[in-house]
């Protein structure tokens, strides 16, 4: 036990990558509850194996091979009929996401998407804001606001599409 | 399948509305193809990412507050059942500590420029914290005035040196820098000699502390209040106005106004911070506090033209404001013109990061001066271009000053008394030692020039030190005042030659213009305290 692992550096820690291993969970076709499961999972094991980690160290690598091995324990425990990858296609995603990690969490990238954010259309913005950060689901969500599921799921494509090319853009211009 | 059908199967699979068949055909194309593997994993890394991002601008407390219910629901609906009791006292207090880094930014007390000027103390730990109606974490400066502390425990450092613990339930109102009030709650206090005379009042009795440290409690249903000196001496003041001095290890009544002696008590009872966390402060965040206080020192400055401490920015700030306290104020503000925020020396503070040919910050400083003296904390992470720069005024009119780093890594400092007119002839040139080489990129500076009228005298200094004039032009012919107007940071506008770009590469987060020449120990001073590590 090291007197350099603190609780206050864990939670710092954690919570600068806390965003990040759930990108990596989400990345390997995990949907949102799993996503949220499997996070949460990996972040309480880490706190519980805190003071096995080496300060200085890769926090981020650390997490990621306890969220692979919670990951492929989530999928054991699933159902055949749920639409989970299989275990194989699971380890491939988690490799190439691991590979873009860098790319993908930097904070260029964190603050280009919000950028292109600030830059949608006020009622865009709103839809987003929704569909994301709400408990509701869509299907509520398009009730609320007097559309069918399936126009809402469109115009939050369309605008997903458009947050996508912006970002690609301004990470390509860097 | 092309990229549009598997754009289209991937979003569907991130939404969770796949047919069982649309599944299978994405499963086995992800299986076949690298290329969609990719794809996929930017599509479901952005759904991620739209998830943390911010949709608007909302008080920060707000932030706070929605950002603690999501977390207490998400780790106490799922684990609560099955984690067990010990888990849960960990989780718990992580969960404490999470929002306290979480939330987005401190809650500075201040609002306008220079207002934080007027704070008198700062939170420098905490733990299991709940304030009333504030979402204070460690780094929020405090203005007078009254705070609650619902529970858990705060280290509260006044700007005289005096340094408090509180524990909650407590109601406490800071006055100014070596004055506060105890209406109720638990305080212990250490008082360094620099914050001798620190005065603390509760139940009308006034306790003026002429040593070291000690305990005060009043309780919040009882009324009772009890000291107890845990060294040093402390002056007691009741409200008829008799006097008791009590040293080390005497405790006294307060409870009617007036103080009477009464037998000492266990001194547990009045916890720490430090006991609560261990090693509560980082050396990280000491380093940052340490310069916090600093800075709020410099900002007094009667000396300053304007000052940058580049803090609190976001995303959305356009405005980087003067904290000088004399002087023009926001007038001086600078408008940042495609920088972003970035972090700064310590992960608490923020940066304005240059790296486009149009970032900048613009000021407008007119005047003329007899000395200038320039200091900035710069992170350069590559010389780009033929002469970066860190301060160029626009243009080069008459008697406006050039302050830039060339490409091999020297300070190049300039002024012309007839602007561009015969330049050669009459353009003061002065360059430094080289100080930077590309090893250095990514290490923060802090990087200083004085310039007074008369002849050659012009003086830079890297991190604290000297260093000399080794080269330049016209340095022999005097110099009688200088100007600054229109002007940028990290850049040059109006260029006196067409397609010059001198844009910095690189991170600022502190700057300061004096209309006076600094001395090197103020400088050396004021690197000592700013240093990253």
């Amino acid at each position: 036990m090291s007197d350099l692992n603190t609780d206050k550096l864990f939670v710092k820690l954690l919570a600068r990558n806390e965003r990040h291993i759930r990108s990596f969970v989400r990345s390997t076709g995990m949907d949102w509850n799993a996503t949220e499961e499997i996070s949460q999972s990996v972040a309480l094991i880490m706190w519980k194996k805190w003071k096995q980690f080496e300060v200085g160290s890769d926090f981020m690598k650390w997490a990621r091979s306890i969220a692979r091995f919670e990951i492929l324990k989530y999928r054991r425990g699933v159902s055949r009929d749920r639409l989970v990858f299989n275990e194989e296609l699971i380890e491939l995603l988690a490799n190439s996401s691991e590979a873009m990690e860098a790319e993908l969490s930097s904070q260029d990238y964190i603050e280009s998407l919000q950028l292109c954010i600030d830059r949608l259309p006020e009622k865009s913005k709103k839809i987003i804001e929704v569909v994301y950060q709400s408990e509701k689901t869509i299907k509520q969500i398009a009730e609320e606001i007097g559309k069918s599921p399936t126009s809402l799921y469109k115009t939050v494509d369309r605008i997903r599409k458009k947050l996508k090319s912006c970002l690609e853009s301004r990470l390509s211009a860097m | 399948m092309n990229d549009e059908e598997l754009e289209k199967l991937t979003q569907k699979h991130l939404d969770e509305r796949l047919t069982k068949e649309e599944f299978k055909r994405l499963e086995s194309f992800l299986q076949d193809s690298s290329y969609a593997r990719r794809r996929y994993i930017e599509s479901a890394r952005m759904d991620s990412a739209l998830q943390e991002a911010h949709y608007e601008q909302v008080p920060n407390s707000l932030i706070g507050k929605r950002s603690v219910q999501q977390s207490v629901s998400k780790y106490f609906g799922v684990h609560w059942t099955w984690v067990g009791v010990t888990a849960f006292v960990g989780v718990f207090s992580l969960l404490l500590f999470m929002f306290l880094a979480k939330s987005n930014k401190p809650e500075s007390e201040s609002h306008d420029s220079g207002a934080h000027v007027e704070s008198v103390a700062v939170i420098t730990a905490q733990a299991g914290v709940e304030w009333e109606n504030k979402n204070f974490r460690e780094g929020t400066s405090l203005k007078p005035g009254t705070i609650k502390l619902l529970k858990g425990i705060a280290q509260v450092d006044f700007y005289s040196g005096a340094a408090i613990s509180l524990s909650g339930p407590a109601k406490f109102e800071l006055i100014n820098e070596d004055k506060a009030v105890l209406y109720y709650g638990k305080i212990k206090a250490h008082v360094p000699p620099a914050a001798r005379g620190f005065k603390i009042k509760a139940k009308e009795v006034l306790l003026e502390d002429l040593g070291t440290s000690f305990g005060l409690e009043v309780n919040k249903e009882t009324g009772i209040a009890d000291l107890l000196v845990f060294d040093g001496e402390v002056r007691l003041t009741g409200k008829s106005g008799n006097s008791l001095l009590l040293t080390d290890g005497l405790a006294a009544n307060l409870t009617n106004g007036e103080p009477v002696k009464q037998k000492p008590f266990n001194p547990e009872r009045f916890p720490e911070v430090s006991d609560v966390v261990n090693a509560s402060a980082s050396t990280e965040n000491l380093r940052y506090l340490e310069w916090k206080k600093s800075s709020i020192r410099i900002a007094k400055d009667p000396r300053l033209i304007a000052y940058f401490d580049f803090e609190d920015l976001t995303n959305s700030s356009r405005r980087l404001k003067n904290r000088a306290v004399n002087g023009l104020g926001s007038e001086y503000d600078g408008g940042i013109v495609g920088a972003r925020v970035t972090d700064g020396r310590w992960s608490q503070k923020t940066s304005l990061d240059f790296r486009s040919e149009g970032d900048r910050v613009r000021f407008d400083i007119p005047g003329e001066w007899d000395a200038l003296s320039l200091f900035a904390w710069v992170r350069i992470d590559a010389l780009d271009r033929g002469l970066n720069s860190l301060f160029l005024t626009d243009h080069f009119d008459p008697y406006e000053i050039h302050w830039q780093i060339s490409k091999t890594g020297y300070i190049h400092f300039s002024t012309s008394p007839t602007g561009v007119v015969d330049l050669n002839e009459n353009n003061r040139r002065f360059f430094s030692e080289k100080f930077w080489t590309p090893a250095d990129s990514g290490h923060w500076f802090f990087l200083a020039v004085t310039a007074e009228q008369g002849t050659g005298k012009i003086k830079n200094y890297i991190n604290g030190e000297p260093i000399s004039v080794v080269d330049g032009l016209q340095r022999h012919k005097p110099i009688n005042k200088f100007k600054i107007g229109k002007c940028d940071l990290g850049n040059w506008s109006k260029p006196i030659w067409q397609n010059s770009i001198r844009s910095l590469n690189g991170r600022i987060d502190e700057f300061g213009i004096f209309s006076a020449v600094i001395s090197e120990d103020e400088i050396a001073g004021i690197y000592k305290i700013g240093k990253p590590y």
